[in-house]
């Protein structure tokens, strides 16, 4: 779609990082080392509810090698949360621990089995209280309550009223009503979480961590340790990916933050993979209700969406799961009759929170599914159902988002005719089955607190480029994408430019990676610093070039006047005279970006423009269930994605083929199991499985984007809008392939057999 | 690193071993109940391999003892003395990425990077012995290395392109 000309702009860019990855030589926490560092390690409560009457760490604090203990106890300052509204962790459990697994208690030690052996060593005398575990129990009058303080186990409820649903379902002429629902899952990044922390003697506290959010974290440690912000510097190595669940302040941040002011010696904690599923966050579990009515031409006219999740013991990122579950109906199609009650409930289970999609996913599974459904019922193509509700672009929807671009139905009309969907569907192969599904995701989210990007790009007298930015590569791949943006405007290349990111000492304010905003808003921000460098640049060659400075092209490490290429300066002979002996000026250009045109949802009615602008994606899974064994087999996915201007085409393929095997995961695999006191029966690798190359998928990505006025050069999002669309694309091809519908997550062989013989 | 909880007390006196890392051989004194990828990564500070499980199941550790792509996380140090240990370090020689080091940067097959390592060696025991694996031989090889990010796609077709490298 591309129209313009560009350098580095939507070209498959190979990233910047690769090689330090490739050769090892690329730190994360866990692989950091400081002099006299001590190995710390946390203590979980074995019930899943009770009060804490006592912690005896006498004995274990006489162990040979322990240096200290920390407990709940030592945290001065108040209860942390993403929420101001929602404060309600401390990390370490203070009077009370509300699952299997609530670190009670931690130790640092000279060394690991050290460590280990001192925190069976520290005694915690517990009174035992009635615990609950299912949502939709834990919402009941006189259920044991988690939370004192609210009264009530209901931690976020959200909804939506707009037009008038009762009109709109009697104007129907076929309705539905469906329940589906949602499994717990892990983030499953390969790196289990790491921090090392340091209190130096001027009283200041490092914490390299591997986090989404440096200054999230640096915001909520100075809350709960009760030291100002500024004693405090987050700095994030190299994240071996996040997908949500690296978002916020974590247990382990704060006992070795705790450990490292009382033994005034640095501490490292590496979370076992044990840990990491059970104690950080899990995707929300999802019961989700939907009810639909549609116009004989397969226009929706009415919907009612009920969602409870259970969110476990803390509230996270619950009010905000609780907003995006509705969210998500309101963007791919026109809906102008809706309303919404989304709940999540605290219950004694480990703590649900942000995950890729974000509380996206469960919902519009439950939806594309039942729009199959409708499709069925009335005897319509699902693709053609689907094109006679997409939104559109100059769209504004019933609560208020407003759509700048929007090529669903370009992307929906693609991905048919790219996957051979008409040639295909309707079991022309035994037992092959091909599903369509749409989605559409924000750009950034407006958020409650900072919401602003930043970055700095300064020149050197060599021509060297530096950016500082605040956004924190995990993974993902922004520093590369960065990187395209300033060197497109400054005529370099990618690998011209150094990356500083997520340190928040060095680095300038950024809320972090979450909310897929990295590339709109982080990259909105370096367009105008590497703008304002650009300007400062021309002024000084345009005294050379005798052309006025707004004429002047960067282009190919060189600056010319327009027209005029043969007579040019280099790029690093104009930085030299700039900052060397010719002028001695400082070339530094600065940006900070947030759209101008979001608003944060209404707190009565839930109205406003929460984003930017809005992804938009078509997709079409393929396929094969075994009759005998019931076990199905993705075999293709074909992909239309509108994420605007794609910045690397690499990357975006790397979110695209990721997502897609999330998604797979999601659909077929991956299922957090519950023991009856709430524990996880399968924190491992083991026994949570997790897609391998062998369950590898042929992803066919197709952009059908075109540049959005808002995104850096037009570009939107794509690290989290793809994988919503997967799994019930997925679920709508084994309908295609073999009649049985399921509602149920994941799909599970007996459900295949059972739908099989019924048909 | 649970893995390495047994015997934690039992064995505190160090032994002194001979271990080949990476063309070099070194004298070192370790706990007995050590794993090698704990020796590597605390005595060595060689951090390329990774412990993303400590249970043998996300090939994260991996690293080449004879030529054999080896969990680390479940190897003892011990057991390993005087076997040619190679590790993703070893494999940039001179200034010089390893071809698939540089067909993973180029190809994509790089996001987070935990897995890398890893991948890597696996990749390298199966282009040793196999000239030209299918598609498949290579998912076969490398299923043990899990990842998160990538959805191997980029990486199957990383290994194909170094296999057409010179070295």
């Amino acid at each position: 779609m591309t129209q313009l000309e560009y350098l580095n702009i939507g070209k498959p860019q190979p990233r910047i990082d690769g090689m330090a990855k490739a050769t090892g030589e690329a730190k994360y926490a866990g692989d950091l080392k400081l002099p006299r560092m001590r190995i710390g390690t946390l203590l979980g409560c074995p019930h899943p509810h009770a009060r804490i009457l006592n912690i005896d760490v006498s004995k274990a604090l006489t162990l040979p090698g322990v240096k200290a203990v920390a407990t709940g106890m030592d945290i001065r300052g108040q209860k942390y949360g993403p929420f101001r509204s929602r404060r309600d962790e401390t990390g370490l459990a203070l009077h009370k621990a509300r699952y299997i697994g609530d670190p009670v208690a931690a130790v640092a030690a000279t060394d690991e089995d050290a460590a280990l052996e001192a925190v069976e060593q520290i005694w915690v005398e517990y009174e035992e209280l009635p615990a609950v575990f299912d949502a939709e129990e834990a919402m009941r009058e006189g259920a044991p309550l988690i939370h004192e303080e609210y009264r009530t186990n209901i931690c976020a409820h959200r909804g939506f009223n707009f037009g008038d649903i009762e009109e709109g379902f009697k104007a129907s002429f076929h309705v539905r009503e469906d329940r589906f629902s949602s499994q717990g899952l892990s983030h499953g990044a390969l790196e289990p979480r790491a921090a090392l922390a340091r209190f130096d003697a001027s009283g200041k506290l490092t914490l390299w961590t591997g986090t989404q959010s440096p200054y999230n974290v640096r915001q909520d440690l100075s809350l709960v340790l009760g030291l100002s912000a500024s004693r405090i510097r987050i700095v994030k190595p190299f994240v071996g990916g996040g997908f949500g669940g690296k978002g916020g302040l974590s247990a382990h941040e704060i006992a070795a933050s705790l450990l490292a002011v009382k033994t005034r010696q640095p501490v490292r904690i590496h979370l076992t993979r044990e840990e990491e599923i059970s104690i950080t966050r899990l995707r929300h579990p999802m019961s989700i209700y939907v009810k639909t009515g549609v116009k004989k031409d397969g226009t929706i006219a009415a919907q009612y969406v009920k969602c409870i999740a259970n969110g476990g013991a803390y509230a996270s990122t619950s009010l905000m799961v609780a907003y995006n579950s509705g969210l998500t109906f309101l963007i791919p199609y026109r809906i102008s009759n809706f309303s919404y009650d989304g709940y999540v409930i605290y219950t004694n289970r480990p703590v649900s929170g942000p995950m890729r999609g974000h509380g996206a996913n469960q919902p519009r599974f439950a939806v594309e599914c039942q729009l199959d459904m409708i499709a069925a019922d009335m005897g319509l193509d699902p693709s053609e159902l689907r094109l006679r509700n997409a939104t559109q672009k100059g769209d504004t929807s019933v609560n208020g988002l407003v759509f700048n671009s929007c090529e669903l139905s370009r992307a929906i009309q693609t991905a048919t005719r790219v996957s051979g969907w008409n040639q295909k569907r309707g079991r022309k192969e035994a037992n092959r089955g091909i599903g369509m599904a749409c989605g559409g995701f924000v750009c950034g989210a407006r958020a409650g607190s900072h919401t602003a990007s930043s970055s700095f790009i300064q020149v050197d007298e060599a021509g060297g480029v530096v950016l500082s930015s605040g956004s924190s590569d995990i993974g993902q791949g922004s520093d590369t994408t960065l990187a395209q943006i300033a060197a497109e405007e400054l005529g370099l290349s990618p690998s011209d430019v150094s990356v500083i990111s997520g340190d928040t000492e060095t680095t300038p304010i950024d809320p972090g990676t979450f909310s897929s905003r990295v590339t709109f808003y982080a990259g909105n921000a370096t367009l105008q610093a590497a703008l304002e460098v650009k300007k400062l640049l021309a002024e000084i060659a345009a005294m050379y070039l005798e052309a006025p400075a707004e004429d002047l092209e960067f282009k190919d490490h060189k600056v010319f006047a327009r027209g005029v290429p043969e007579k040019a300066i280099p790029f690093s002979k104009l930085a030299q005279m700039a900052v060397g002996f010719g002028h001695g000026r400082s070339i530094i250009g600065k940006g900070q970006w947030a759209p101008q045109n979001t608003q944060f949802p209404d707190k009565n009615t839930q109205y406003g423009n929460v984003s930017g602008a809005y992804s938009f994606s078509a997709q079409v899974a393929e396929v094969e269930v075994d009759t005998q064994t019931g076990e199905v087999k993705l075999i293709k996915v074909t992909i239309a994605d509108d994420c605007g201007q794609v910045i690397n085409l690499l990357g975006a393929e790397g979110q695209a083929e990721g997502s897609v095997s999330m998604g797979q995961g999601h659909a077929l695999l991956e299922n957090i199991l519950f023991g009856d006191r709430g524990q996880i029966m399968n924190p491992s690798f083991l026994e949570y499985k997790i897609p391998t190359a062998l369950d590898m998928v042929d992803v066919s990505f197709h952009e059908v984007g075109s540049p959005d006025p808002c995104g850096p050069f037009g570009a939107k999002e794509i690290g989290e809008g793809l994988i919503i669309s997967t799994v019930p694309a997925i679920i709508n091809a084994i309908y295609d392939a073999v009649g049985v519908r399921i509602k149920e997550l994941p799909v599970r062989r007996e459900k295949i057999l059972e739908g099989l013989s019924k048909s | 690193m649970r893995a390495s909880r047994l015997g934690q007390r039992l064995f505190m006196s160090g032994r002194r071993i001979w271990l080949h890392v990476n063309d070099e051989e070194y004298e070192v004194e370790i706990e007995p109940h050590k794993t090698l990828l704990e020796v590597l990564r605390e005595e060595f500070d060689l951090t390329g391999a990774k412990e993303g499980c400590g249970l043998g199941s996300c090939g994260a550790c991996t690293v080449l003892v004879e030529g054999e792509p080896i969990l680390s996380c479940l190897t003892l140090a011990v057991d390993v003395q005087n076997k040619p240990i190679v590790t993703i370090e070893g494999l940039f020689k001179e200034g010089h990425p390893h071809p698939l080091q540089r067909s993973f940067v180029e190809e994509g097959a790089i996001q987070c990077g935990y897995c890398t390592p890893g991948m890597i060696l696996s990749a390298k025991a199966l282009l040793d012995e196999r000239e030209n694996p299918s598609p498949n031989e290579i998912q076969e090889a490398l299923s043990g290395n899990l990842c998160r990010c990538t959805g191997y796609n980029k990486i199957v077709k990383a290994v194909q392109s170094a296999m057409r490298r010179p070295s």
